[in-house]
């Protein structure tokens, strides 16, 4: 009796799991891998680039950057005026912009946003920087906002900030409490945030009143991953639509994949060396113990002319990288420095050799002549690896390195109090290239006590501080790019940093599913990761083949296999006890 | 009498625990090098002010016994700070996690305990036969496997027949039968992985103590009356056997999640393992001091409660 | 009992080859086989002639690695269990032996060590602690120490309470007379059993903090080498020879050492 009932159990629970569920009919879903956290829904908070990636599907900025190549476009505003003086700027909200409750957009939304940063500091957690310039932000009327800087500003049309609505948040009365996760949530954005369920997902629907026009297809979900590995399987099964930030080997295996599309583009990200100036306070105090060596830019020189970096973007990036060479990548070709013939420093470990020499460095009887540390973050795969290229190149100019894979807390520790002679970092870089450029003026140094700097390489030089000055309230586009490329120049020309590669953003989505992206730039850009949404607001779902049911029958096959080995078992003991009872 | 007074000792000692894991948590995350602010606003436009700002908001500027101070007086209102990642107290962070890994570790639970004790009885009371040496060679052998390394290969062979992470798919119909068949279905893996390395754990145990309790006196009287071998098992050596164990299972309560960590780690699935993995990557410190305060505590309360359940269950046992 | 220690003669067969290659490995490989910008083998080579268990996402060969790490593994093992049980050793003679404030206050942290988790521990200190082999240990060592206390400590008890003990304690032997003749002789040999068992555990403690990305990633270790390979994508490229090996390589000598610690404990037990 007991067996029959087993078996029976066996059965229905074998024939339970093998129906496939039941998937929602109907709707178009575009699923895509995220491997970052989430940290904070609400947008003055939210730093993490997977947080503002889907802060700006939600929130239109006050401008945008057009898909195609980048140039300033309509957002909140589509009108923008600068005063004589340029302290002030009037931008112009039109009509009929709608939140996605139907309430009206208006200047009030704006003025409301700036005003809640510039007097609440909470607010000021993630996108502070932009406003600090500011004296006054006023909506005179429901079309227009007047913003009044107390220093001419160039990036007035740079402004990466998520306009609220005001209804909504005037409500709110503590920001460093609030999550924003009173679903839908309300927003200006091609989507709607319906649903966000910690460690496992995002959802958000299409947002069919979108004043460019609603995205053609219904639902985007953003799937939470734990590691990039098991985003390219989930891929590979067709479990997600779209993954990005892939290892080279990753991207190479979806090679021949049949239904799979990648996407090689340029990227907003370059690593780069760090080589320690002789590092001083803001006050011109030393700081740190880097190799008094590296003070010579003779040395520092020698150190990039021995780094080859060729080999670095073909063994390390696999080839999926371009050579360094100025701060802002190529893929913002406007800004994008390359050295010319005569300041270009070729690979020639020879030259370096005789530099070295010739600084005052001779090789001692060990053939080395002195040795420095590098230190690398553990876990990450570029510098775990171009490390061991680096120990061989700069061994052989007679540089010795002592090579410290550490963790991220102990290598920004080393970095900001300078107690590094070479180290690995890497920067993402905006549309405007004010931030990169800034982070290596003299005033980013710390204080006396080691803290609040925000330097990158304790660069510190009169030329490249007068320049940065001089490109801040320079207004002809023209001239500014030229002041640009001159601070690029001086950089390169004295190596408190090697910029190593510009390295390319890996993607690859389901074609079967997906036909095309939107991508920023038209050519060669990303899908993931713009500055914009276009890559998720412009996807156009395929003729969608139905949904094959083949791991389900594997999933069948094998709970069957499982169950029937349970019944065996069963049986087998019933009757082994039925005859135990009776040899007795 | 006596064992009131050693209950009392039992529950004190226990609350010294408790209180040595808080101290420890504290000291072990707060005395390392670096400044988590630098941390968390790297590589994003910040201004020395902004990070004042931070400084000041997480109580970092503050003298060490101060924050200490503050740190213990909260923790007593079950206040554990806030977390750096997600701005938002760490109390909320780990509940919200909390349901995942009560249903992997659970249900992975239940079946290892199952499946554990059933073939620890069986190997013992055929000692030396087939079976015996098969599960015992065969536990000794997954007890030495790493249990990350048993997933991925879990994961690679069997290739398309399950989903290789989370807990359920975003697109599925929301019912409840659905939710719940998906939801199984992505636990299959992860439960098998957890199930078989703890379940080996468990059938060692039983067997040994299964064993002991072989040779006892009263068994021999018991078969001496003329009951069959199987009776005598079922009715006299297993009850007595198993309490050793079951107090065993609650006393490796750590193992599991020590496993659970890596399990949750190898198929993203969204519980508290994974919550501390993502943790170190930060490093996000008052997240992993709660993490580590939360786990050493359920541990310390598991123990607690083995101890107090063997006592009671158990009269010839004093409760030492 | 004689299948034990058949079962302890394998094992300790097993120890020899893999102590062995541990030693000899490093002689035989060349730096350049190991070094990532001279190989020049084309990178998720399966299986063949030339590479019998294939090529990792550099191009090196898995076979040299799984032997150059059996060093490293094997070291972080017996270096964590000698570490851990002379910890355990030491606290169980002590609180033993001496009575008191001091036994009470080491039972406490015994019995407070004994129920943290000890991985949980152990990734709390590996990440606090700078990078390296030495934190590797400390972390191991430091977190698996209670058990051999506990043991020990019983251990000695019973022995102190029997005649002859007490007969050299009235003879005048001081403390350090009966410690080091009468109570250590008879702990031996169940902390050899004990340093045994805890190699075993350290070796796959070792894979696990490695595994998370915690352990000297300038050294190649078992461990080492299954987080490169999900770091690198190893799953989905299906490339079995590079998870293979090493994990196989884990399994074999912790089983083994296993198998020597159960073998030696059968034979110091006391049979009831």
């Amino acid at each position: 009796m007991r067996v029959k009932l087993c078996a029976l159990l066996a059965v229905a629970t074998t024939l339970g799991l093998a129906t496939p569920p039941a998937a929602a009919e109907g709707r178009v879903i575009l699923k895509v891998a995220i491997v970052q956290q989430i940290d904070s829904m609400n947008p003055f908070l939210a730093v993490f680039q997977s947080s503002t990636e889907v802060g700006r599907l939600m929130y239109d900025y006050l401008t945008a950057y057009a898909a195609d190549d980048q140039r300033v476009t309509e957002g909140i505003a589509n009108r923008w005026e600068p005063s004589a003086d340029k302290l002030t700027w009037t931008f112009t909200v039109p009509e009929g912009k709608k939140w996605s409750d139907g309430q009206p957009i208006t200047a009030q939304d704006v003025a409301f946003t700036y005003n809640l940063m510039l007097t609440n500091e909470v607010a000021r957690t993630a996108n502070g920087s932009f406003v600090t310039n500011f004296s006054s932000v006023t909506a005179p009327d429901d079309r227009t906002v007047v913003i009044r800087t107390k220093a001419p500003q160039v990036t007035m049309l740079a402004l990466d900030v998520p306009i609220v609505p005001k209804h909504v948040w005037e409500k709110v009365t503590n920001i460093k409490d609030y999550a924003n996760d009173q679903m839908p949530v309300v927003g200006s954005g091609p989507f709607v945030l319906t649903e966000h369920v910690a460690g496992q997902f995002i959802k958000l629907k299409a947002n069919k009143s979108y004043w460019r026009g609603a995205p053609k297809y219904d639902e985007l979900h953003f799937v939470y991953f734990q590691n990039s590995d098991a985003a390219v399987q989930a891929l590979a099964k067709g479990e997600v639509d779209l993954v990005n930030r892939m290892a080279p080997a990753q991207f190479d295996s979806l090679k021949d994949k049949p239904g799979v599309t990648r996407n090689k583009a340029q990227g907003r990200r370059f690593v780069e060396l760090l080589i320690n100036p002789g590092a001083q306070t803001r006050a011109g105090e030393p700081i740190g113990d880097g190799n008094p060596a590296l003070k010579d830019v003779r040395v520092r020189r020698a150190i990039a002319q021995a780094i080859d970096l060729d080999a670095l973007v073909q063994r390390v990036s696999l080839g999926y990288a371009e050579k360094g060479a100025g701060l802002v990548p190529p893929v913002f070709g406007k800004w994008h420095w390359q050295p010319g013939e005569s300041e270009l420093r070729k690979f020639d470990p020879a030259a370096a050799n005789a530099a070295l020499d010739a600084a005052g460095y001779p090789r001692k009887a060990d053939g080395t002549r002195f040795s420095l540390r590098l230190t690398g973050r553990a876990g990450r795969a570029y510098d775990e690896q171009a490390s061991e290229y680096l120990k061989r190149q700069l061994g052989d100019v007679g540089i010795a390195l002592d090579v410290r894979l550490v963790s991220d807390n102990q290598l920004n520790e080393a970095t900001t109090v300078a107690t590094y002679d070479l180290a690995f970092s890497g920067w993402a870089t905006n549309v405007d290239p004010d931030f990169i450029l800034g982070l290596h003026t003299c005033a980013q140094r710390p204080g006396a006590d080691g803290k609040g700097g925000t330097t990158d390489a304790y660069f510190c030089d009169q030329t490249y501080d007068e320049l940065y000055a001089r490109q801040l309230s320079e207004f002809d586009e023209g001239k500014r790019v030229e002041l640009v490329k001159q601070m690029q120049a001086r950089f390169y020309d004295q190596v408190p940093a090697v910029v190593l590669a510009y390295e390319n953003a890996l993607e690859a989505y389901r074609s079967d599913h997906f036909a095309r992206f939107t991508t920023q730039p038209a050519q060669g850009g990303v899908i993931m990761a713009q500055n914009g949404m276009w890559g998720y607001y412009g996807a156009e779902p395929a003729a969608r083949a139905a949904t094959s049911g083949s791991t389900w029958v594997g999933f069948a096959v094998v709970a069957a296999a499982v169950s029937s080995l349970l019944l065996a078992i069963v049986v087998y003991t019933r009757r082994r006890k039925a005859t135990a009872g009776e040899r007795e | 009498m006596r064992r009131g007074v050693r209950l009392w000792g039992r529950l004190g000692g226990a609350a010294l625990s408790l209180v040595m894991v808080a101290v420890l948590g504290f000291f072990l995350f707060r005395v390392v090098p670096g400044d988590p602010v630098v941390s968390m606003t790297r590589g994003r436009p910040t201004t020395a002010a902004m990070q004042a700002e931070l400084r000041a908001q997480f109580g970092l500027d503050r003298p060490l016994h101060e924050q200490f101070f503050s740190y213990f007086t909260s923790l007593l209102r079950g206040d554990l700070g806030t977390s750096f990642t997600f701005r938002r107290p760490v109390a909320d962070v780990i509940l919200e996690r909390l349901g995942p890994t009560l249903l992997l570790v659970g249900t992975s639970t239940v079946i290892a305990v199952g499946l554990g004790l059933w073939l620890g009885v069986r190997a013992a009371w055929r000692r030396d036969s087939a079976f015996d040496k098969a599960t015992t060679g065969v536990s000794l052998t997954l007890w030495a496997v790493p249990t990350f390394w048993l997933g991925m290969l879990l994961m690679m062979a069997t290739g398309e027949l399950f989903p290789s992470r989370g807990m359920r798919d975003t697109d599925t119909a929301p019912d409840f039968v659905s939710q719940a068949l998906d939801v199984g279905h992505h636990l299959v893996l992860p439960s098998l992985t957890l199930v078989a390395v703890v379940c080996a754990e468990y059938m060692l145990v039983m067997r040994s103590s299964l064993l002991e309790e072989m040779h006892a006196p009263y068994l021999t009287t018991a078969r001496a009356k003329g009951l069959r071998d199987d009776l005598v098992r079922r009715r006299h050596a297993v009850p007595n056997a198993v309490l050793p164990a079951i107090t065993l299972v609650f006393l490796r309560f750590g193992l599991v999640v020590a496993g659970a960590i890596t399990t949750e780690t190898v198929f993203s699935w969204p519980g508290l393992g994974l919550l501390f993995y993502d943790a170190l990557t930060g490093p996000d410190y008052f997240l992993l001091q709660g993490l580590l305060v939360v786990t050493a505590g359920a541990v310390v309360v598991m123990n607690l409660l083995a101890e107090l359940l063997y006592g009671v269950l158990d009269p010839r046992v004093k409760v030492v | 009992m004689s299948r034990f220690n058949r079962a302890g003669v394998a094992g300790a067969a097993i120890l020899a080859v893999a102590a062995l290659v541990a030693v000899v490995a490093p002689l035989l490989i060349s730096a350049d086989e190991l070094d990532v910008t001279r190989v020049t083998a084309a990178p998720w080579q399966s299986p063949g002639a030339e590479f019998w268990l294939g090529t990792d996402h550099t191009g090196r060969s898995v076979a040299v690695l799984v032997a150059q790490g059996a060093g490293t593994s094997l070291f972080v093992g017996l270096t964590a269990a000698v570490l851990a049980v002379g910890i355990g050793t030491l606290v169980g003679v002590v609180s033993g032996h001496f009575g008191g404030l001091v036994a009470g206050a080491l039972l406490r942290i015994t019995d407070f060590f004994l129920v943290l988790p000890a991985l949980v521990l152990a990734i709390a200190l590996s990440t606090v602690l700078p990078r390296g082999l030495g934190t590797i240990v400390l972390a191991i060592g430091l977190t698996s120490w209670p058990s051999t206390a506990r043991m020990v400590r019983a251990q000695t008890l019973t022995i102190e309470a029997r005649p002859f003990v007490e007969r050299a304690r009235a003879l005048g032997g001081g403390h350090v007379h009966v410690i080091g003749r009468h109570v250590l002789p008879s702990v031996v040999p169940l902390v050899l059993v004990n340093a045994t068992l805890a190699v075993a555990t350290a070796i796959v403690a070792e894979s696990t903090l490695a595994f998370l990305g915690l352990g000297d990633p300038t050294r190649i270790s078992w461990g080492a080498m299954l987080h490169q390979a999900q770091l690198h994508g190893a799953v989905p490229q299906r490339a079995w020879w590079f998870l293979l090996p090493p994990g196989v390589a884990i399994v074999v000598v912790v089983l083994a050492f296993t198998l020597v610690g159960r073998a030696l404990e059968a034979v110091v037990t006391p049979k009831r």
